[in-house]
Order: C-alpha cells, then structure tokens, then sequence
C-alpha cells in the first residue's frame, strides 16, 4: 500500500491524465449519438436527455443499408488483408531470405514507390478501371472486386516493407537446417517459414484490415451504388451533402463500426505488441 | 520434361479459358439505358418518381444513380470518361462553366413550351457563353428565419442587434444571428448585403454593372463597426464568424434569428418551428441583403452521344425535367422549391417551399461562377468573403482597410468574369 | 511414399492453380484486345508469359516469390506514377482536358447555334417510300407545314392536311412514321442529321419530337487545321499550347481546348511564376515542420507512457485497453469528432477550459490544433512500439549500470534512449514519410484553412504539399492537372532524398548489402 502511493502515485496521474485525453473525445462521439438533435456541439457534458433515435434509425431507414454496409466493409477489408499478406509474405520472404542480383535497388525501389504522394493516382487508377469495365465490367469501375484489386496494389508495397522486417527477426539457423536436409526455396517458405510467421502475418493482416476499413477516397468514387457502399463511404456520406450534415446518425454509424475493430485489437493485445516490435527488434 | 508441362497446361489453359470465357462474358448495359448522376437526396428522390412513372421518352429506359453525397458525386464527374460518364447530371450551376470548359457538357435546345416554364435569370445560371447546357430543376436559396417564441419580425438589422444585446444575459443567447445553412460565403452572403455590399451589382436591365463599387469600403465599415463591434473593436457576439453549431444553438432557442437554407426546412418544422421566413433586413427600414437564388440543373452530357442515346436524354430533359407535371412529381418528394413557375403554383407544393420561393423573388440575385470563382490567378467571392469576417470580426482588424481589400478583389473578378458571360 | 504422395498433390495444386490463373487472363487479353484496349493487353499478356516461365520451369527462383506482388505493384502503383509523371508534361487544366480530335469536335458542336428567335417545330421522325430519313415538321403557330430529308425541302399544303387541337400534323401522304423504337435504335444517326431549311439555316433534332432551327457558326479547315468563324470572319489557329487561338487578337480562344504537351513548363512555372512559387515555399515549409512536430510528439508521449507503464502496475491492461484505443477507431469518425470539439462558441474545448479561442480562424492555433489531433491519433502506435522495444532491452544492462552507481537518469539517457532509438528510428523516419503526405487529416480537420485571402494568400496556414496540390487538381475553380502533377514530382524528389538519407543514416539498408 506504501509502495502503491510512494512510487507508483506518479505513474498513475499520469497514466489517468493520458487516459483523459484518449477518453474525452470518445465520450463526447457516444453523447452526439445518444442526443436528439445529434450535432457535435455541446452545451453541457452531462446529457440532458437520452436517445435511441439515431442508433435505431441505421437499423429501420431503408434509407440506410447499415448492415450491408457493414458487411461490404468487412467482407472487402478481410479479403485484402487475408490476400495482400499472403501475396507480400511470398515477396518478403524473398527479400530477407533469397539471394539474387539487384536485390538492394529492389528494395530502395519498393520504399520510394511508398512515397510518391498517390493523391493524383486518384486520376489514373479511375482512367485504368474505367478502361478495365469497358471489357471486363465485372472487375472494372464502380464494383467491389474492382475496388479490390487497388486496394492490393496500395497493401503491397506496405505489407512487404513491414513483413521483410518481421522476416529478419526469424533465425536463420532454421532454413539453414531445412538446406542441408535438401528443401528447395519454395519448401523451405511453406514448410518452415509460414508456419513460423503465422502471428506475425496475423498482425500485418489487422493492420491492412484497419487501413483498408477506413478508406473513403477511392471507395467513394469505386461504390456507388446504395447496397455495394462500404461503411467508410456510407458514414462519410452523412455528413458530406451539399449543405447539411447529419452528425446523428454519423456518429451512431461510427461507434458500431469501431466495436469490431475494437474487439479484434483487444484480443490480440498481446500479439501487436510483440507483432509491431518484431520486426524491428533483432534476435 | 519441360516441353511436356508447356503442353499440358496450355491444354488446360484453353479448355478453362473457353469455360470461364462463357461464364464471366462481359455483361452490357442495354443500348437505350439513359443513364443519370444525382447526390444523395435527388438521386432516391428522382429513383422514387421515375419508379412510379417510368415512360417519361418512349423506346428508352431511365436509370437513375444516387451517389453517396454531394462531394463523392463532384468528384466522379470531375473523373469521368466516356467510358464510365452519366448522359444526365444533376449538379450546381457552378459545374455548367467548368463542364463546358472540359468538354464534358453538351449544349441542349429546349421546346418554346419548356422555355415559357423558366425565367431568364434560370437559364442565364446554367449558360456559358451564351450556350444552353441544361434545364433548371430546383432553386437553391437562403432566407432568415426568426424564433417566434423569442422576439417579432424585425424591420432592420439595427433592431435586431438590439434585441441580441438587451436579451443577451437574460435569454441566454449565444449569438444574434448566425448561418445555419449555406457557409461563411454562400449562406452568408445576405448579410453582407444587408451591410450594403455585394460581390457585383445587377443593374436594371438585369445585366451586371461593371462601373458600380461592389463594396463601398467606407459604408460597409461604418456598419460593421456600428452593428457588430463593440468600442473596443472588438466582435460584440451578435454575428459569429462561423457556421458551426448554429443550427443545433437555433433549435436550442439559444440563437433568436439564422439564416436556413431551403433543403432542411423540415428539420425546423420538426422542432416545432413556425415557417417565419423573410430576408436579412438592411440597415435602413424597407431594404433587405440580396441573397444567392441559384438553380441546379438537370445537364446534358457529351457522352450521352457516345453511348447513343443522346436524342433519348435530350427528350427526358424536355419531358420530364422541363416540364410542369415532371417538376411538380419530384418536388412533392423532394420538397424544394421548383425552378418550373408553373410547378410554384400547383396546389401540391407546400407553403414552406413557396415561402423559400418568395423571399428568393425579394431579394434574390443570380450566382454567377464566372465572376464568383474568380479571375485566373486571382481569389474567388468563396474564399474571400469568409476571410473577411475572420479579419473584421476575429481578428480585430480594421474594417475600413478589410473591406477595401475585399473590394479591389471584387472589382478585378468583374473585370475577368462580365466579358466570359 | 507418404512424402511423394504429398509432393504429388501439392504439384497438381499448383498446376490447377497456375492453370486456373492463366486461363484467366487469357480471357481478359481476349476481350480487352477486342475493345482495343491495348495497353492493358499487352501488359496482361507480358504477365501471362512471365507466370508461365517463372511457374513452368525454373528460370528464376526469387521470380516465383516475386511475381504476384509485382504483378498489383505495377498495375496498380507503379503504374498510375507514370502517368502522374506524363501528366505533369502537358497542358492538362480545366478547359484543356480532351484530346485535340475530341476538341475539334466539341467546339463544332457549340458553334451550331440556334437562329435569334430560337425557333422550334413539333416534328415526326419518320421515312419516305425509299426508306431515307426525313422528318414531318409542323409549326403551328404560323400554320406553315413541310417534310425535309437530308438533301431536300417539301412545303406541304395545309389545307389537304389532317390537323390536330395542337395545331401540328401527324401524317402526310408518303411519309411512314418511326416507331419509338425505331427511333431509339436510330439514336446515333438522328443525333448527326442536318435536315434541310434554307441556305444557311438546318433543322436538327432535340429529341423525339422537337426540331430546332440551327446554323454552323464555326466551321473547321483540315488542311489548315483552323477555324473560321462565318458570322465575324474570324480565323482560329492551333496556338501550340493546346488552344484555338484567333489570329487577330491572341487572347481571344475558342473552348474547350485540348491537353497539349508542353514539355517542362509545368516545371518552370513553379520556380519563375511569384503566384505558384510563394506559396510553395510557404506550404513546404510548415509540411516540414508538420511532419517533424507530429513524429516528435507523437514519439514522445509514446515513450513517455511506455515508461511510466513499464512495470507491474495495478491496472496497468486497463490503461492499456484505453491508450489503444485511438488506434482502433475510423480515424475519419475521429478527426471529424475534433474538428467539432475545436469551435469557437459551441465547441467543447473552449466549453471546458472556459477560453473563447477562436481555433479554426487563427494561422497559429489552428496549426496548434492540427498538432494535437495528430497527437491523439498517432501516439498509441508509438507507445505500442516503445513498450515493445523496451522489453526487449536487457535488464542486465541497466542492472549492471545501477551497481556502477549510474543514477535513473543517467541510465536512461546513455543506455535505454540509445537502444531504443536504434530501434525506432527506421519507423520514425517511415512515420515521417506517412505525415508528410497525411492527406486525411488536413482534409478532413480544417480543409486547410484558415487562409489569409484578403492578404493575398492563395495557400491555407495548415495546408500541407498534398492537400495544396489536390486543391489545384481537384479543387473549385480552375483545376490544373498538369501542374498538380509537376508539384507531385518535385515533392517525390523531395521526400525519397530525405528518407534515403535517413535510411543510410540509420542502416537499416545495410543487412541487404
């Protein structure tokens, strides 16, 4: 108990001050979706009336798909993060494992790629998809595995940068053994290296997932039909009209969105901590 | 060995890309299909009416595509190729000038019957260089609302700031008016004329004048200091420089008078409001601030031809978005005011879209892109009116010098736009 | 024999999958090719050939590994880079935005104009006996009556006609009316037609049942390549950056232009024109600073709050699960819940500290409020990297340091800070990298305002490269593509020197050499 107050009283004032400022804004998105009017303004932080309105309206409005949206999101998310990981672990692997001329160049390529500034790719990847849907209007423009297929190009360059540092920290001792029984590269990759790296390819999966969620700029353009919209695009819609915003039910929208991010970050805790370092913390 | 693999997979290749060349043959959009881009309230509402009644141009098919708001809409015109492009799009009679520009809107002649249902000033907004590129389809337009349960209608701007400064400790008030619709530029453009300035002046042969002063630095100023400072200098609260949170202070009953803009009417009814709708007073009994009546448009695009389908979107447009029974359909959805004359009329429009409609034809003056977004290499009205108030009203500058500098820019976006028109 | 069994199955996996891969993009060569899309079938068809080398036999081992990644790396990244770098080559901006062949025929087209009084007739589109074209044109209004083809003019006897309450004609001896269907298939064609009036005027059709009476006002040489206005006399000549130019008087041009090559001049202009230049400077500078304060702070309160948490510490997952948090909510909900905390009257920033700032209005404070927004955003990530790297420091090396008699202080600053930084600094630099181009939140948070119009300011005080340049590609106005892109190019050069120096610096390269 002595302790507790003598060492410990610091941390903890802290720690709460942190946990303030992380909260307050929080709070503030659950009293706009709790209140009738529905504005971000406050007048008073306590809550004068409560109400549902702007939570039950997602579910009643046929105005508002919510839960298709919700499920384009998460069906789209969990696609590319599940396919961009598993393209870019085969590249990584490569990278940290393989020898082959140019490989240096490869890389310093791979991360200037990354820093283009991509707002105006905007212009060409609508002009290629556009291109794409006069022959293939499957895949083209204004579908979701359209959308699809720019979103992988966008993981990739990330997701080998990151999984290459998460390569490296797997001990070459083990491939090195796998060689001298005879594997070939491409052996040694599904047989030693992916089940070995499976928590770490889990971590870039969320991350692509939650970056891949959270996107709007393309998608606005990609969905636009009503029932193929992703939650980004239908939240970002709400508050974008021409003239009026609907802060209600964005903000509702929002909290719903973030429970399963939120879920899926809690319970694997542990495993991002361990997953972000890993990479970049050696042996 | 190797040569044996080729063999076998380029078998298996042309036998699964014949299949699979069956089952995801291309899809096509019938040939007829007119195809038209609306945001986010247009776009369900025009779905709703063409649902209900769909034989608008004989030997066609209306389709109708809602984007998910207004800015996703912007920006996939902005984009669009003949290959994706809409053959219709609704949008702000700002777009018919860059449109032209990029060769994206194509020019459109309507029947004498369309053209007697629209005034001159409707047209003259979806027109560049004297070129028609589409058909007017609703009025957008500010007008000031006051709180019935506060205080009376006011005469002029001078009683209301009153009002606001004796009310203000007891009622609470955290401004006097406020722009709860439309922007620091757009919404807000009604007050600066109530002040006695403007981005051009329309003279009475409903041209621009290019001789007038726009903002006469010295009366403006005179107002602002008197109105809204106080002797320090200083904002006196009565008109904030932002728009946030003014309509949620309105609905509040925290904020006695807001400048509402047509298309959330209905918000206010709900909340229990009477429709009390008037423009801004001026400084002197019997004058008002202009506000902005534009109109939004239904515009013929260019690829319409390319799809072929270009004489179908010509019909709908003289059909159903230029005529009265067309108009009166979609505005007893959309719950506007029509641009149709004939349609303001129809006993099915309600009284708060013809109330929005009045205090247009009080004071309402057209929007002029070519003039209002400025000359090249110059500021637009958009950025330089909202920079004012932050000058004159935040940042405790002198209004005299403020609006001086707002009047030079003025004068010099005349100069380029008047002979663009 | 277990193990053959396995390599047989997984070697006829492979083949179904490379086959199934290749015979789809056969399929989409096929159709592309036949939509003239050949570009992208010559890109397709150069990956078919790869995979089947790299997949079939064994050229290239790394390849294997390789090819999918590159395959949506080039499609989808490398690819749109090129065209922004050919982009910022022409003349691209509103009013110079199709090709020249698009443009010639935009400006024929709004060269056709309609007569002063706008005339219109109530016509039927319909066939003689020969099957050509001609419509039944009926102007009630003067009571006049004719059927007109594309090469000749009949006036029609009213009195031998049969006439509607509306004044028009509906049938005519001869003349076999289309059917809306007929008519719709026609479309293409009946958009072209000029049917006969007099000698300068035509009839064109406006939709099913509307003719308007028109004439060309600008007609178009192709040998010349110039446009002569019949009405003025005016001639427009091609003036070589992408424009119709009238020979007399040079600022005069016909619209729409058309995207020209211009070479380097989207370059030159923003080193010799004040306008572009100014502001560019300006706006470089507080991205620089942007970035730098974002990572310094964010940084900072990570480590800060790694520290304080790095030990047993009651309740210590609970601080944990909140300080995540920021991390694992839609940033766009998040910013856009700041950008409402930070008005002046309503807002609850001002609400709970009692101030009246006026946040979003002043250059300093809204620069300040960028910052913080950022800050709330971004220091979980890094307090999730800190603590991370902090265990996995040694506590033999602080141990033995203390016994030396080092104080916490000391420990701190000469072994804890020099490991973690060792670390961290390869994704300080990349969370450089990231904010320098953070579009979101300066997007979504202020748009970057506020901007000094009056003062002559074409910037905003928080805009940074990127969302300046999306202001001058996509923004209201005048949108310049072409020099968007120029400044794309410049800011790349920027940021890859920068990042490759720190690279270098860092070593992080090194392991690959």
């Amino acid at each position: 108990m002595k302790r507790w107050l003598k060492e410990d009283l610091w941390r903890h004032a802290i720690a709460l001050v942190v946990c303030f400022f992380v909260l307050f804004p929080i709070y503030l998105v659950i009293l706009s979706a709790l209140s009738p009017t529905g504005s971000l303004q406050v007048t008073s932080f306590i809550p004068k009336t409560i109400s549902f309105h702007n939570f039950s309206q997602l579910f009643t409005s046929p105005k508002i798909p919510y839960l298709v949206w919700m499920k384009n999101s998460l069906v789209i998310a969990g696609v590319v993060a599940i396919l961009s990981v598993v393209i870019g672990a085969a590249s990584a692997f490569a990278f940290s494992r393989l020898r082959f001329k140019g490989k240096k160049q490869g890389l310093q390529l791979l991360l200037l790629v990354q820093m283009f500034p991509a707002i105006l790719s905007l212009s060409a990847v609508y002009v290629i998809m556009s291109r794409v849907y006069s022959f293939a209007p499957r895949i083209g423009l204004g579908t979701q595995p359209g959308l699809l297929l720019v979103y992988m190009g966008g993981a990739m360059g990330v997701n080998i940068w990151l999984l290459k540092g998460f390569v490296d920290s797997i001990p070459m001792e083990l491939d090195e053994a796998a060689k001298v029984d005879g594997a070939s590269a491409v052996q040694t990759y599904w047989l030693i290296f992916v089940p070995l790296a499976a928590p770490v390819l889990a971590v870039v999966s969320l991350l692509s997932f939650i970056g891949t969620f959270n996107e709007f700029i393309l998608a606005r353009l990609f969905l636009v039909d009503m029932h193929a919209r992703t939650i980004a695009v239908g939240l970002q819609g709400f508050i974008s009209g021409q003239y009026a915003s609907n802060w209600g039910p964005f903000a509702a929208g929002s909290i719903i969105a973030s429970i399963p991010l939120i879920a899926i970050f809690l319970s694997l805790q542990r495993y991002i901590i361990s997953g972000l370092t890993a990479g970049s913390v050696k042996g | 060995m190797i040569r044996n693999r080729f063999g076998k997979v380029a078998a298996a290749v042309v036998v699964t890309g014949l299949i699979s060349g069956i089952v995801t043959a291309p899809v096509h959009a019938a040939s007829n299909t007119i195809i038209v881009w609306a945001d986010e309230t247009r776009g369900p509402n025009l779905q709703k009416v063409i649902a209900a009644k769909g034989d608008w141009v004989p030997g066609y098919t209306i389709k109708i595509v809602p984007f998910s708001s207004f800015d996703a809409l912007k920006a996939a015109f902005d984009n669009a190729t003949a290959l994706t492009g809409p053959d219709i799009v609704v949008g702000a009679n700002d777009w018919v000038a860059t449109g032209a520009k990029q060769g994206k809107l194509a020019p459109v002649t309507l029947s004498s019957a369309v053209r007697a249902n629209f005034t001159s000033n409707n047209f003259f907004d979806l027109s560049y260089k004297g070129v028609l590129y589409g058909v007017p389809l609703d009025v957008n337009n500010v007008a000031m609302i006051y709180n019935s349960k506060l205080t009376g209608k006011p005469a002029t701007l001078g009683q209301m700031v009153s009002f606001y400064l004796k009310n203000k400790a007891a009622d609470k008030l955290t401004a006097g008016l406020c722009v709860a619709g439309g922007g620091m530029s757009w919404g807000a453009a009604s007050v600066l004329g109530a002040l006695g300035g403007a981005p051009y002046v329309m003279s009475a042969n409903g041209s621009v004048s290019v001789s007038a002063d726009p903002v006469p630095a010295d009366t403006v100023a005179a107002n602002i200091k008197a109105l809204f400072l106080d002797k320090n200098g200083k904002s006196n609260g009565f008109f904030p420089a932002t728009d946030t949170g003014c309509k949620t202070a309105f609905l509040a009953g925290t904020v006695p008078y807001a400048i509402i803009g047509n298309w959330e009417w209905q918000d206010y009814v709900k909340a229990g409001f009477d429709m009390n709708l008037m423009p801004v007073p001026g400084v002197k009994h019997g004058t008002n601030g202009s506000a902005f009546a534009s109109v939004s448009g239904a515009m013929l695009t260019t690829f319409a031809a390319a799809h072929g389908v270009d004489q179908g979107a010509k019909s709908l447009l003289n059909n159903f978005f230029g005529s009265t029974a067309g108009a009166v359909a979609y505005q007893n959805i959309e719950l506007r005011p029509p641009a149709n004359k004939k349609a303001q009329k129809d006993g099915s429009i309600t009284a708060a879209q013809k109330g929005f409609g009045k205090a247009g034809s009080i004071a309402g003056i057209p929007q002029i892109g070519a003039i209002l977004n400025g000359a090249p290499g110059g500021k637009s009205y958009w950025d330089l009116l909202p920079a004012f108030w932050t000058d004159v009203l935040v940042n405790g500058k002198d209004p005299v010098a403020s609006a001086a500098k707002m009047d030079t820019f003025f004068q010099a976006n005349i100069a380029a736009g008047v002979p663009q028109l | 024999m277990e193990t053959l069994f396995k390599r047989k199955v997984t070697v006829t996996l492979k083949y179904i999958v490379v086959t199934f891969v290749a015979s789809l993009l056969l399929m989409l060569i096929m159709s592309s090719f036949a939509k003239r899309e050949y570009a992208i079938s010559i890109f397709l068809g150069f990956a078919l050939f790869a995979m089947a080398i790299t997949y079939l036999t064994n050229f290239s081992i790394p390849m294997k590994f390789f090819l999918p990644g590159m395959f949506f790396l080039i499609a989808f990244v490398v690819g749109p880079i090129l065209y922004t770098v050919a982009m910022s080559a022409f003349h691209y901006e509103t009013g110079n935005y199709i090709s020249k062949p698009e443009a010639i025929t935009q400006i024929l087209s709004t060269g056709v104009r309609p007569d002063a009084d706008q005339t219109t007739f109530d016509i039927v589109i319909g066939e003689d006996a020969g099957k050509k074209l001609e419509i039944l044109a009926s102007d009630p209004l003067n009571k006049k009556y004719f059927i007109s083809s594309l090469t000749s003019k009949i006036d029609l006897d009213a009195s031998t006609l049969k006439i509607d309450e509306n004044g028009d004609v509906a049938t005519a001896p001869g003349f076999h009316a289309l059917t809306p269907s007929e008519q719709s298939a026609l479309d293409a064609q009946l958009g072209q037609a000029r049917f006969v009036y007099s000698s300068d005027y035509f009839i064109t059709i406006e939709g099913g049942t509307l003719g308007s009476l028109k004439r060309q006002t600008l007609t178009y040489d192709k040998t010349s390549d110039t446009f002569k206005n019949v009405l003025t006399g005016a001639i427009y000549k091609d003036n070589g950056t992408g424009d119709f130019a009238n020979v007399a008087n040079k600022a005069e041009i016909l619209q729409p232009g058309w995207r020209a090559p211009i070479w380097f001049a989207n370059y030159t202009k923003l080193f010799t024109d004040p306008q572009i230049r100014k502001p560019l400077i300006r706006v470089f500078i507080w991205t620089v600073v942007f970035a730098s304060l974002t990572v310094l702070t964010q940084f900072a309160l990570g480590l800060l709050i790694a520290l304080v948490m790095n030990r047993k510490l009651f309740g210590r997952r609970i601080y944990r699960s909140i300080i995540i948090l920021p991390y694992a909510m839609p940033s766009i909900m998040s910013i856009l819940i700041w950008g409402g905390m930070f008005d002046t009257e309503f807002g609850a920033i001002n609400h709970l500290f009692g101030t009246h700032v006026h946040w979003f209005q002043s250059p300093l404070y809204a620069r300040l409020a960028v910052i913080i927004v950022n800050l709330w955003l971004g220091f979980p990530y890094f307090y999730l990297i800190c603590s991370g790297a902090l265990q996995a420091i040694p506590a033999e090396l602080s141990e033995a340091a203390a016994i030396d008699g080092a104080s916490s202080g000391q420990i701190f600053r000469k072994i804890t800070l020099p490991l973690l930084l060792q670390v961290v600094s390869p994704l300080l630099v990349a969370s450089f990298a990231f904010n320098f181009n953070n579009f979101n939140i300066i997007y979504l948070l202020t748009g970057g305002g506020p901007s000094n119009t009056l003062g002559g300011d074409v910037a905003g005080s928080t805009d940074i490269l990127i969302s300046y340049t999306y202001k001058i590609a996509f923004g209201a106005g005048t949108q310049n593509l072409g020099l968007a892109s120029a400044i794309s190019v410049v800011i790349f050069f920027i940021i890859a020197s920068i990042s490759l120096y720190g690279i270098r610096r860092s070593k992080v390269l090194d392991s690959f050499a």
